[in-house]
């Protein structure tokens, strides 16, 4: 009989502006739903998802309990809401929209204040909004330039098709694990 | 066509408070809302009244921490802190 998986509980600070997709990319995630319509986050919801995972260095089985902060994108009150938000956070997941050029500079500042609170934490950055390839700002050789500076890892993700939403959640959780 | 913009916080919070007037997230933006505007009393008022009606309301106790450090209430900051490391166990 094979030994029950080892319990990680990682918590996870979704981070950039309003309406990037943050809300969408995590009910895609943990439902496989889409809505279009707008509702602005006020405040933070936290959802949680339990993922079966392999230890990227040792191969051994893992469950993942993942808590998902999902933070609204209010510049205004980042500062001084960051240790309420962002206190145990092991990784961000910062959300830039394809077709607003501004968002992928942003993260920097979302990156800044959470890494006051936490230190040094994986970064992993999604370009949503993907499947809206006739409306992009921003090119793929800018993304590369502007991650690589920063050693974060980046791919892009569509919240309404569901397009590598999976992958990109693998990939930040990858991030913390290789740490642990 | 013009982008679709976020609507104001302050727009959203009043309207969240107007359908139901203890609406824990309304109140919690409130409360950051509040110590913004200068106003540190009203703001600890109202996050006093989210942590009594949710003692676990995600981060609100290190928002309470802070607000005590920034008033220079170290005692009532500690309390804070081992209260919110508690509720995020």
């Amino acid at each position: 009989m094979s030994a029950a998986p080892d319990v990680v509980k990682l918590k996870i600070c979704m981070a950039g502006e309003a309406m990037v997709g943050k809300t969408s990319l995590i009910r895609r995630f943990v439902l496989d739903e889409y809505d279009d319509r707008y509702t602005a986050t006020l405040g933070t919801k936290i959802t949680k998802k339990r993922m079966a995972m392999v230890h990227p260095e040792d191969g051994r089985a893992l469950d993942v309990d993942l808590i998902l902060w999902d933070i609204m994108g209010t510049p205004t009150l980042r500062d001084l809401l960051k240790e309420a938000y962002y206190h145990g956070a092991q990784a961000i997941l910062g959300v830039a929209d394809l077709t607003r050029r501004d968002t992928l500079g942003e993260l920097d500042s979302w990156s800044r204040s959470i890494r006051e609170v936490t230190g040094e934490i994986p970064t992993y950055v999604v370009l949503n909004k993907a499947d809206l390839t006739g409306e992009r700002e921003i090119d793929e050789a800018a993304i590369g330039d502007h991650c690589h500076a920063r050693g974060w890892p980046w791919s892009y993700t569509s919240a309404r098709t569901g397009e590598g939403v999976e992958r990109a959640f693998q990939g930040i959780v990858g991030l913390v694990l290789a740490r642990v | 066509m013009p982008r679709p913009t976020r609507p104001e916080t302050s727009v959203l919070v009043r309207e969240r408070l107007e359908k139901d007037a203890n609406d824990l997230d309304a109140l919690f933006v409130l409360a950051a809302m509040r110590t913004q505007a200068g106003k540190m009393d009203e703001g600890l008022s109202v996050l006093d009244r989210v942590l009594m009606m949710d003692p676990s309301y995600p981060g609100a106790w290190f928002f309470k921490e802070k607000l005590h450090k920034m008033r220079g209430e170290p005692d009532q900051a500690e309390t804070a802190h081992v209260r919110g490391e508690a509720a995020e166990l």
